[in-house]
This record gives structure tokens, sequence and C-alpha cells, in this order.
């Protein structure tokens, strides 16, 4: 049974159109990315779904009941988390986890818990002021955990942090998918690619794509080859267009992706072609396409 | 714990730890002793400072101790209502602006608890400030001019705070309603301001207004006596505090918490 059902959302702002009645359905213990671009309406739609906005029109279920209010089982971590910065980081999760209704005892014992968990037990007294932002994001993510939440959403986790602080937080979210299913939004491909089981692609606030990681990748996947030059070949490259092998070429600089109908005949005739025009290739590869192609392509049609 | 109690404490170390706690009950000490210290030394400050030409004589009745203390009140309805706007002009704003407010509310906590705990620690703050600023001006008056009746200033302070009240009340409102610090303790300081202003010009018809508070309470400390409109305006100014609560609550409710 999913866990989580959202059926026709739709968000209106004004007159703009900001989620345009999207479905789909969380899995229990699965770990779901959104991925959109800037403006897809990801935060959007996070914030219907853990209680923070009205949704204009539509409805969510949570385990097969028509949901009032989903707060208290959903642990939610905004895009940009705030806190009272005149707390310390064990006060505001003491706090935090009072507000979920934890007697004084559980939510510090819990929280010393979940200090130790995001690595901040040796700043747990200090003041959040004082916090890097990678830190405020570790305590953000705690924050969510507080109430042990059936569903963990985070809206955009990493973005802001430098690669260290993304390491950090994406391995706590690998531990965290052992317990409690997690939605989160990301437009860091490689991340979703990494942890994800499921994902969602929304552009312009609808669903272009859904399903598991894996057969979306296997529906969309395509053989392509990628040529790199030592200089620019771009006459060649367009030329190549006219063979019937051909589907798609796109040229970045002295690199080229293309993508072929025919893989086995193709590769021969252009390896042929690079030999007999004696053009300087540094690179001849063969791969697949990859979750970065699939969004691209997505993203412009 | 309920919810309530939880935002009610943190409200409460709030203003111990940036010490709101502390000097805005400073300021109205000083603003209550201030005026029968003056008073009291009033001929010789003139002395001293006046130069006067020699062979002037000062013709200055001494204040009545109730002459003092209204002066106190005066005082507080002047400076005492610019602190406790100023200080509780970001009680919701500023955590609107900041997005901790809608950290807050993802934890399924009413909008109901989260307004009335700001209202519950503006109450606080104003309460503690007017008793212990009040007392203090009561304490000093009897020393240095007149001993006033415990009876009178008691029921003067209460009803005086009743006003107080209200001002914070309104404050709360437009902290809600609006997200810049400056222009909510600009409105709120013109409505003060205003419904004064009204009040006491078109006395007759305003016998309910909250504002007739400040006049019931010169009324109490002169006389002893409460004037017969003072019900009216009693049960009026708590329904629109009532009222300002429950708008309060219902625009929160309607406010987008998180960025
Ligand atoms: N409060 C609002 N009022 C008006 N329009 C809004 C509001 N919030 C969002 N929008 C609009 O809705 C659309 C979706 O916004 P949303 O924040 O959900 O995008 P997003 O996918 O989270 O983008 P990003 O990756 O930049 O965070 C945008 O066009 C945005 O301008
Ligand atoms: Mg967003």
């Amino acid at each position: 049974m999913a866990l989580l059902k959202a059926s026709d959302l739709v968000k209106r702002f004004g007159n703009a159109n900001a989620v345009k009645g999207i479905n789909f359905h969380i899995e229990e213990g699965r770990c779901v990315s959104l991925l959109g671009p800037n403006g897809a309406g990801k935060t959007t739609t996070l914030k219907m779904l853990s209680g923070l906005l009205e949704p204009t029109s539509g409805s969510i279920d949570f385990k097969g009941k028509k949901a009032k209010d989903l707060r208290p089982f959903i642990g939610y971590l905004p895009q940009y988390p705030a806190f009272y910065n005149w707390m310390s980081g064990k006060e505001f999760l003491v706090f935090a986890g009072q507000l979920a209704k934890l007697n004084r005892k559980e939510a510090e014992k819990r929280s010393e818990e979940l200090l130790e968990r995001v690595s901040l037990t040796n700043a747990k007294k200090r003041k959040i002021a004082g916090y890097s932002g990678g830190m405020k994001q570790r305590l953000g993510l705690a924050q969510a955990l507080i109430h042990r939440p059936q569903l963990l959403i985070l809206d955009e986790p990493v973005s802001a942090l430098d690669p260290l602080g993304r390491r950090e937080v994406l391995d706590m979210m690998r531990e965290i998918k052992e317990e409690t299913t997690i939605l989160f939004s990301t437009h860091v491909l490689h991340d979703a690619e990494e942890i994800s089981d499921d994902i969602l692609i929304m552009h312009a606030g609808e669903i272009a794509i859904s399903g598991s990681l894996e057969s979306v990748m296997e529906a969309y996947r395509q053989p392509i080859l990628q040529i790199e030059f030592e200089s620019q070949a771009a006459d060649w490259l367009k030329s190549i267009a006219s063979y019937s092998f051909v589907s798609e070429v796109s040229i970045q600089g002295n690199k080229a992706n293309i993508v072929l109908g025919d893989m086995v005949n193709g590769k021969q005739t252009l390896l042929k072609d690079i030999v007999d025009r004696k053009l300087p290739v540094r690179k001849f590869e063969i791969s697949q396409t990859t979750l970065e192609d699939l969004f691209m392509k997505v993203v412009k049609a | 714990m309920t919810q309530w109690t939880v935002l009610y404490r943190k409200e409460m170390t709030e203003m111990m730890r940036n010490y709101k706690m502390i000097w805005i009950p400073i300021v109205f000490i000083l603003l209550g002793v201030m005026q029968p210290v003056s008073s009291y030394y009033m001929p010789e400050i003139l002395d001293t400072f006046g130069g006067l030409p020699d062979g002037t004589i000062l013709e200055m009745p001494t204040p009545t101790g109730t002459e003092v203390l209204m002066n106190v009140l005066s005082n507080y309805g002047m400076l005492g209502v610019l602190i406790l706007v100023l200080s509780a002009m970001g009680v919701v704003s500023a955590e609107r602006q900041s997005g901790v407010a809608g950290m807050v509310m993802i934890r399924a906590v009413p909008y109901s608890s989260y307004i009335l705990s700001k209202w519950a620690g503006l109450l606080t703050i104003t309460l503690i400030s007017l008793f212990i600023g009040y007392a203090a001006a009561w304490y000093y008056t009897g020393l240095l001019i007149e001993t006033v009746a415990f009876e009178r200033i008691f029921q003067s302070v209460v009803i005086y705070s009743i006003w107080l009240v209200f001002v914070v009340t309104l404050t709360l409102l437009f902290s809600t309603i609006m997200k810049g610090n400056g222009s909510v303790a600009f409105v709120s300081i013109f409505v003060v301001f205003a419904i004064s202003t009204v009040t006491s010009i078109l006395g007759k018809y305003m016998k309910w207004s909250p504002a007739t508070m400040t006049e019931h309470t010169g009324q109490v400390l002169l006389s002893g006596e409460l004037d017969s409109s003072f019900l009216l305006a009693f049960i009026t100014t708590i329904a629109i505090i009532i009222f300002l609560l429950i708008l309060s609550i219902q625009i929160f409710k309607h406010k987008e918490l998180l960025e």
C-alpha cells in the first residue's frame, strides 16, 4: 500500500499555476527524489504535502486515508531552514521535540542521539548563530527527525553545501533511509542517481516522468557514442547528421554525444570516416545516456 | 507540557537572553522615580541652574502625591508606550521574516497557541514593567512628598494596565499583518495616538473607548471613586482585545510561513 498518494494536486498563486494537477504515490520504505529545474514547482509540492500550504484543489491520502493534518507524521526540512539563533543546537532540538509532544526527558534523550548522529555533539552547547551553513543543514535534518516521522521530506538538502558537506548529508540520508521513507527534492542529478529508489521528474508544474530509478533508466536508456577531438571537428560532426543511423548529435566544444539508431553499423562507419579523414581523435567511447541526458531532454522539450 | 507552555517558556527565555526582561522594567522604574525626585528637588535645581536674578520670588507650589503619580502615568503613556511598542514590534513579523515561524508551525502547533503564547509573553513583560515601575514611583513619592493610599495606587495601576495591554495587543496584530518592523511600530504608534486624540476630542461620544482607561486611572487616583462610565469602557476594551486576538490568529493562519 502506498504510504502517501497525491491526486490531482493543484496550486495556483494568483493566476499563475505553480503545480498543475499532479498525481503520484510514495511507497513505504522507498527513497524518492523529486527532480526539476528552478521554478518547476518542487518546493510548492513539498509544502502542500507537509501541510504548510493549502492545495488549491486535489487531495492527499496518507496510508489510504484522506489526510487532514499530516504534520505529526512528517519530518520536514525546508529549503532555507531557520532557527532561533540565540539558542544552542541542543536547546533548539529539545524545543522542537517538546513541540512535537515528546516530554522533556524523551526530548533530551532523542536530541542527544540525533546530535551524535549528525555529528554536532561537540557544537551542541554553542549558539546556532555561530554555526556554519553545513552545520545548520545537519541541525535541520536532526530537527526533522526528532519525533521519528514516518515520512521525511527534505527540500534541496544538499544544494547549498560544499562537496564535503554534501557527502556528509548524503551519507546520513543513506543511513536514515534504512528506517524511514524519504522524499527529497534536488537538482543535483548525481545525488538522485546515487541514493534514490524512485524518481519523479517535474517540469513547469507537471510530472513528466516517474517510476523506479532502474525502470526509468531502462526505459529511456539509449546507447550513445562519445567522441572527443584534440581540436574542433564541427564540420564533420555536422555532416554525419545525414547518415540514416544517426538520430541525434550534440556538440560541446571538442566533445560530441551521438545517439545512434544502429550501434553496430554506425560505430564502424564513423570510425572509418575518422581514420579516412585523419581527424585528430582523442577519445572514442560507447556508453549509455545518463539521468542528466534524460533530464535535459524533458526540460528542453 | 502543552505546546502553548513550551512556546511561552521560549518567549520568556528569549526575553531573558536579550535582556528585554531587564531593561524595560528599568526604563519604567526610571520614568517612575524621576517624577517624584525632580518635583522634590525642583526649587534647588532652579536655584542652581536657573540663573534667575537675585530677589525673584519663586511661587512653586509643591505638587501633591497624586499629582506626581498622575505625571508618572502620563510619562508611561508617552515614553512607556513607545518603548513597549518598539520592543513588541518584531514579535511575529521578525519570526516570519527569518522563517523560523515556519519551523515552529511544521510541528502541528495550533495557530492560536502560537499567537496566544506571544500575547502572554507581551503581557508578562508589560505588567511586570508597569507594576515594578509604578511601585517604585509610589515608594519615592511617599518618601519625598507624601504618602498616597495603597488602595488608590492598586486600583489605578490595574485600570491603567488594561490600556497598556490594549496597546501591546494592537502591536501584536500589526506585527502579524506586516513584515517590516519599522512599519509595524509606526502604524501601531499612529493608531494608539489617533485613538487617544479622538477620544479626548470627542469625549462625549467615546465613553466606550479603550483610551478612556487613562482618564479613569486619573479619576481613581484623585478621588478614589470610579466614574459610572467605567463599566462600559471596561467591557468594550476587553471585547476589543479579544477581537484583536481572534483577528491576529485568523490572519496568521492565512500567511505563508516559509519562503
Ligand atoms: N508565494 C508565491 N507566490 C507567487 N508565486 C509563487 C509563490 N511560491 C512559488 N511561486 C511560483 O511557483 C513556481 C514554482 O515555485 P517553486 O518554489 O515550487 O519551484 P522549485 O521547483 O522549488 O524551484 P527551485 O529549484 O528554484 O527551488 C515558480 O514559478 C514561482 O515563481
Ligand atoms: Mg524550491
